[in-house]
């Protein structure tokens, strides 16, 4: 066992010496390389700029400020991620295109639809609907001198179901307005067909 | 004033953090405030509809019309459901070229009690023109009490007398206001309906020779 050791120390060493040993360079082939180095053009300002860029360079950042990075480049990821409604789920309706008939073309543009309640004792009034998802925040309408709410919505030509919302808790159909029956909520809407996909 | 790095990553970091809060709020689905077992039911109903090649629009709005409404998520799924089968018979009545607004139009009529084969029965004579007006008030006309058979004879004779839009909305006008003014809703729509006037129907292509 201790001849063996001996024998690997004795190899280690000689590679040591080996490795100190100066390296003789032939003066020949010296010049060859200063000649080849000065014919090199200099590099120009673009060049040099582009250097920056892609040259890799250490850097350093505290782990907070790096923990910090992280999340911001995760919270973008997510922030893009909602933009375009890429959140792994299915669309919950099919493309219009496919979903309505050539009867009903994407290129016809909503109309300015005015809805009006009277209701003079309400303090706030709003419209729901299938168009505004029924949010009782969405679509306030305003109060005239009268006693009156009126609000206008952009609807795209078709069928619509709403209904006005008061004071926050009272769903009130329009009575100027076809019913939708009550499907089980027990309040019945409204129904107005915006003109243009009939015609 | 010298930065402070650590301050201006924690900056960084809380405002992200809120942007993305109150962005993932406002994109984020909408029938994720139903209640999880029932969110689950409604997904798979909507994806079947979706299979179907139904709307799913209608349904998520009788969704979203519950939780604004304060209906309970079993109410919510019972409803959902309901108009999902109205949906999937009212395209088995009117066939594949319905529109999703006649569908849904259809499928509200099939609810308040219209049969299917009276549905087809329309849909058969449309001569290109679409039911959806014609079916908003046939609804509105049951839903106010006039008796089912009176309300879809007179809307189909109508129909096939070549009434126009304009035609139902304004009998449905009149008979509105007889039934505020006290008249017996049926005796209403049968009295407004002859006085809507007939048109030409649309001609009739001739058969192709063989």
């Amino acid at each position: 066992m201790s001849d063996e050791l001996n024998s690997i120390d004795e190899s280690v060493r000689l590679i040591v010496m080996e490795a100190r040993r100066p390296v003789a360079i032939d003066p020949e082939a010296r010049r060859r390389l200063a000649e080849a180095l000065r014919a090199e053009p200099a590099p120009t300002r673009s060049s040099r700029v582009l250097s920056w860029f892609v040259e890799p360079r250490p850097f350093a950042l505290p782990p907070f400020t790096t923990a910090a990075l992280a999340a911001g480049l995760v919270g973008i990821g997510v922030l893009t991620g909602i933009a375009l409604n890429r959140d792994g789920r299915a669309p919950t309706e099919q493309p219009r295109a496919v979903a309505a008939s050539s009867q009903l073309p994407d290129s016809v543009a909503p109309r300015a639809i005015k809805f009006v309640l009277v209701a003079p004792q309400a303090a706030r009034v709003s419209v729901v609907g299938d168009f505004n998802g029924w949010d009782s925040a969405a679509t306030p309408a305003k109060r005239e001198a009268d006693g009156t709410w009126t609000t206008y919505v952009p609807l795209r030509p078709g069928r619509h179901i709403y209904s006005f919302v008061v004071d926050g808790t009272h769903f009130v159909s329009d009575p100027s307005a076809p019913i939708a029956p009550d499907d089980g909520y027990g309040q019945k809407n409204s129904v107005v067909v915006v003109a243009g996909a009939s015609s | 004033m010298k930065a402070h790095p650590g301050r201006l990553a924690s900056a960084l970091l809380l405002t992200l953090m809120l942007a993305s809060g109150a962005s993932a709020q406002e994109g984020r689905d909408p029938l994720m405030r139903l209640e999880r077992t029932a969110r689950y039911s409604v997904e798979v109903l909507m994806d079947s509809a979706r299979l179907m090649g139904l709307p799913t629009r209608p349904i998520e709005s009788k969704v979203l019309e519950g939780l604004s409404k304060n209906a309970s998520p079993r109410l919510i799924l019972a409803v959902a459901r309901n108009v999902f089968r109205s949906l999937r018979d009212a395209r088995a009545a009117l066939g594949p070229k319905a529109t999703l607004d006649e569908l849904d139009a259809a499928a509200s009529a099939l609810r308040v009690g219209m049969t299917q084969s009276e549905l087809g029965q329309l849909g058969r004579s449309q001569h290109g023109k679409l039911l959806t007006v014609p079916l908003v008030v046939l609804v509105d006309l049951i839903s106010r009490g006039v008796p089912r058979d009176t309300a879809s004879q007179t809307i189909f004779q109508l129909w096939q007398r070549g009434a126009a839009d304009d035609d139902f909305l304004g009998l449905w006008r009149g008979v509105e206001r007889d039934i505020v003014s006290g008249a017996d809703p049926g005796a209403a729509l049968l009295n407004r309906a002859r006085q809507v006037p007939s048109r030409e129907p649309p001609p009739v292509s001739p058969p192709r020779p063989e």
